[in-house]
């Protein structure tokens, strides 16, 4: 069974997704997160344009736009430096949720 | 930090909206595209791969909303479209738009502009540091009875309590009087407060430039330096920069300059001294005290005046315990036959705005009213507008707008119109502070420092809002609880109509309510000042008056000559008849009172009456009637024991007896006697509006200075400059004030009565108007309503005038209804104005009938054009419509 976004977690996803592979288009970021999620993700691609759209408007990341290797025109992401300390900020707090979630999850079994 | 450049960038958004959809559109169809390309690559045929491509993207409308939603400030995002929406369709009924305007436009402004005056004058804090510490010190006596100011603490009085008070952080005391300030080639009287070396600091007032009064220069021999105001330096000194270099000539002394003082600083003006000389207003020299032992012992002359400011956490009840504790001792140091010396502290804020704060109230008051019939009006137009909107807003509801969406659209409407009110009042309100200047009674500080600053737009645009609210949350209530599909459904406006007239009748009565309750308001005060007018003042109101008093220049005898001379001078032009000197002229707020007994008359203590020195033309020239025995003559060159009382004085104390040859105490010795020789008309002395007290008149056969009056057939202009270049040619460095008439004198005592009475009867003349469009509208609104319902009444056989009565009916009973419940209203309302009326009662019943008869009158004349309207419908062509 395809599993939900949770409810925060896709800038963060994004913003990995930006950092490890540098500036994306919106179709590269959502083959990317379908693809990482072995198609477990139900994810329309058009679902993450809202994500885009807040994270590009705090200032984490910008957008350009560009040609493809097959010279399609496409709006490129390029994460910043305060995308750079947002994505550490949020991993951390990720992290830590989900080590809470894990060892209540542990004590409950 | 992010939060806040995301919601910069949602404002941006705002503006760059076109371009972040045409970029959204461009991204989607290249992220299409490319999805598109990687199903080809996968063996679709490229029709194929875009239907897949668009089934993996999922609903593009949807991505782009929340795009959108996501992008944007959404509540901002439908106010724009609210706004964009109201403006045109306001744009599209411009008469509707442009009656709504200006009728909420003249309330506002009404309001904006008296709000503007209560700012300036109760607001806005006074320039003296934290004012609210500041108290007058007053030392009254009981046995006189006169008001409290009167009496400030006598010198020794004030230094004592100075050096033995705890109360106080600062103790001034200060003088009031007028000088003569010569510059080469003229002169002229210039107010002059001499003030001791606490002043300044005591009024936490620094001077813009220089330095201010010392101590040290409060010590005779020190004490010739001056602090000037900034308007002197200005209108003077052409704002000069080496002003401290410079001296000024006053009464023939010379004072260097040592400091200005900042705009705003003129205490203490007129207004704020009992018998503060009502030439001039406001204070421009300040000059050292510099009291001489000998005054400064003196403890028999309350004449100083006293201000301190408390230290921080003491109240004025603990203050005035602590200086009467004080005064019992003082008192017994007091002059034994006087004794009963008491102290008052009082609130130096309260003293200062006291006397006009509820004239201000009362006429925001007014204001108010006025503002809540222009809301009944513009609630009404919205209301018959709604109505005949209910096809539209059926439309939007119908295509799926909220009912919550469609009272926010019409009280964004509503909203527009109060702001462009809003704006348009503001205008108003300066035009009305343009005219403010001329308006001035001259007694209210700081009136003329009204000004359209923060405070009052900030006011405006509240009351711009909140007036918006008020008569748009009215018809949207009423839309919405409308049906509107059944509406639609029926495709009939006339179903609705109903329940809106019931709602816009009771508007119009709570209007006319609201328009009797100013009107008889108006009314009382325009009665009280017709009482005024004809008060009868005892003297011609013709008689030229001016005041002239000698510097220091002259010496005694000198003074003596300086006046025969003038008078013959005076007496000799062509058309003067009378030339008379008084020591204290009636209405010129001077004064000065004598205790006296009167001989075979049960004598109080502290029995006082209004002392006056006059010279024996003084009478003829004022105009006033003898009433018995005979007046001063030439013969009685200066004699000392006779006396003239004013009717007054004779019925009290002369009751039952001939007061010709009665003896009163003499003034200069009071164990002598003077002979009544006269009884002399009563005159208005101190106000118009008080009853005359008893006068003493001496014969002054060695007039040295005061007020010299002049009786003559010459215009009251030409006559003045006709003494003025007489007293030049006698001393060319002489300064002069004002030549008045004694005319000119009352209309000045009227001032404040004429300001308030004028603006209260231009509110209630704008809320009558209001009140009679609002009435008319309606009247118009439901007789364009009812054609078809007087067209088959027509059919039937109803004559014109019957149509006619109906309307007028109609108009009689909202009219009829809104007369009984204001006169009620009003009942109660005139206890608030009791204390402005003047020779009226607050149930006076000529106002009350005057008011039902002009709001009658006015309201039939108002409804017989759309009466007339109906008459003239035909009903063939009605019945025909719609």
């Amino acid at each position: 069974m395809p599993i939900q976004i949770l409810q925060g977690t896709l800038d963060l996803m994004i913003l990995r997704t930006l950092s490890t592979m540098g500036p994306q288009h919106a179709y590269g970021i959502a083959s990317r997160l379908q693809q990482v999620s072995e198609d477990a993700l139900n994810l329309n691609q058009g679902t993450i344009y809202p994500a885009l759209v807040r994270i590009e408007q705090h200032g984490w990341t910008r957008g350009s736009w560009g040609k493809t290797e097959n010279n399609r025109e496409a709006k490129y992401y390029t994460i910043t430096r305060a995308g750079l300390k947002a994505l550490n900020e949020e991993t951390e707090r990720w992290r830590q949720m989900a080590g809470v979630v894990e060892r209540l999850l542990a004590e409950e079994q | 930090m992010a939060r806040w450049r995301r919601i910069i960038a949602k404002l941006r958004g705002l503006v760059a909206n076109k371009r972040a959809e045409e970029d959204l559109a461009r991204e989607v169809a290249s992220h299409l595209a490319l999805l598109a390309d990687d199903f080809e690559r996968r063996g679709m045929p490229p029709e194929e791969a875009r239907r897949a491509a668009r089934h993996a993207y999922g609903g593009v409308e949807q991505a782009k909303q929340a795009h959108r939603d996501e992008r944007s400030l959404q509540w901002i995002e439908q106010t724009m479209q609210d706004l964009r929406y109201g403006l045109r369709t306001l744009s599209k009924s411009p008469g509707f738009t442009i009656t709504a305007v200006l009728t909420l436009a003249l309330g506002i402004g009404a309001c904006t502009a008296i709000f503007s005056l209560v700012n300036a004058v109760l607001i806005r804090s006074l320039p003296y540091g934290d004012a609210g510490r500041l108290v007058y010190l007053y030392t009254p006596n009981p046995q006189f009875n006169v008001p409290v100011e009167v009496f400030g603490p006598a010198y020794a009085d004030y230094y004592d309590l100075k050096k033995e008070s705890t109360s106080f952080q600062d103790m001034t005391a200060f003088d009031q009087s007028v000088f003569s300030l010569t510059t080469p080639g003229s002169a002229e009287r210039v107010s002059t407060a001499r003030v001791d070396g606490d002043f300044f600091s005591t009024f936490q007032a620094s001077p813009q430039l220089g330095r201010a009064i010392a101590p040290s220069d409060d010590q005779v021999g020190h004490e010739k330096v001056a602090v000037i105001s900034h308007a002197l330096w200005q209108s003077m000194f052409a704002s000069s920069a080496d002003i401290l270099h410079r001296s000024l000539l006053l009464d023939g002394k010379t004072y260097q300059i040592i400091g200005v003082m900042p705009q705003g600083f003129e205490y203490p003006h007129f207004s704020d001294l009992p018998y503060g000389s009502a030439q001039y207003k406001t204070t421009q020299i300040w000059i050292p005290l510099a009291l001489t032992p000998h005054q400064m012992d003196d403890r028999e002359n309350a004449r100083g005046n006293a201000v301190a400011r408390l230290k921080v956490g003491v109240s004025i009840a603990q203050a005035q315990a602590e200086m009467s504790t004080l005064m019992v001792r003082l008192d017994q140091l007091h002059d034994a036959r006087v004794r009963g010396w008491a102290a008052q502290v009082e609130n130096f804020v309260d003293r200062t705005v006291g006397h006009v704060r509820a004239l201000l109230w009362l006429l925001l008051g007014a204001v108010c009213i006025v503002l809540s019939i222009a809301c009944g009006n513009a609630a009404n137009l919205l209301l018959a507008r709604a109505a005949s909107r209910m096809r539209e807003l059926g439309v939007r509801v119908a295509l799926g707008a909220g009912r919550s969406r469609i009272i926010r659209q019409l009280l964004t409407e509503s909203l527009l119109i109060g702001l462009v009110a809003g704006g348009v009042g503001i205008c108003l309100a300066y035009v009305f502070l343009r005219v403010l200047p001329h308006l001035n009674p001259g007694n209210i500080p700081r009136l003329n420092e009204a000004s359209l600053d923060t405070r009052v737009l900030f006011f405006t645009v509240a009351v711009s809002v909140l007036t918006s609210v008020i008569t748009g949350i009215l018809p949207a209530w009423a839309v919405s609880r409308i049906n509107l599909t059944d509406f639609l459904a029926t495709g009939s406006s006339r179903s609705v109509a109903g329940g809106h007239t019931r709602v816009q009748s009771t508007l119009i009565v709570v209007e006319s309510a609201l328009v009797v309750v100013l009107l008889a308001g108006a009314g009382l005060f325009i009665r009280s000042y017709i009482n005024v007018v004809s008060v009868d003042t005892g003297f011609s109101q013709s008689t030229v008056a001016m005041n002239i008093e000698l510097d220091a220049r002259y010496s005694q005898p000198q003074r003596v000559e300086f006046f025969r001379n003038l008078f013959a001078r005076v007496e000799v032009l062509p058309g003067v008849q009378k030339v008379g000197g008084i020591s204290n002229l009636p209405l010129s707020n001077s004064e000065d009172l004598r205790e006296f007994e009167v001989d075979g008359y049960p004598n109080k203590k502290g029995q006082l009456a209004e002392s006056r020195w006059a010279t024996p033309q003084y009478f003829p020239a004022m105009g006033i009637p003898l009433a018995a025995g005979r007046s001063f003559t030439q013969e009685d060159k200066s004699n000392r024991s006779i006396a003239i009382v004013n009717e007054s004085f004779a019925n009290k104390y002369f009751t039952n007896r001939n007061p010709i040859g009665g003896r009163v105490s003499r003034e200069d010795d009071h164990t002598q006697w003077s002979t009544v020789v006269g009884v002399i008309g009563d005159v208005r002395d101190s106000a118009l509006e008080k009853a005359p007290e008893p006068q003493i008149y001496n014969l002054d056969g060695d007039f040295e200075g005061g007020y010299i009056a002049v009786r003559s057939t010459l215009p009251a202009k030409s006559l003045a400059a006709t003494i003025r270049s007489a007293l030049r040619s006698i001393d060319p460095n002489l300064a002069v004030g004002d030549i008045q008439t004694m005319g000119d004198l009352e209309s000045e005592a009227r001032a404040q009565r004429r300001f308030q009475t004028s603006l209260l009867s231009v509110f209630a003349g704008i809320a009558l108007f209001l009140s009679l469009v609002g009435l008319y509208g309606l009247m118009a609104y439901s007789v364009s309503r009812r054609t078809r319902e007087v067209g088959i009444r027509m059919a039937l056989g109803a004559q014109r005038t019957d149509v006619m009565l109906l309307v007028l009916k109609k108009a009689s009973l909202l009219l009829g209804l809104g007369l009984v419940s204001g006169l009620v209203a009003s009942w109660f309302a005139t206890r608030a104005i009791q204390a402005f009326l003047f020779g009226v009662g607050r149930h006076d019943p000529i106002t009350n009938l005057s008011v039902c008869a002009l709001l009658a009158v006015s309201g039939l004349m108002a409804a017989i054009i759309p009466a007339r309207r109906s008459a003239s419908i035909d009903p063939m062509q009605a019945l025909r419509t719609e």
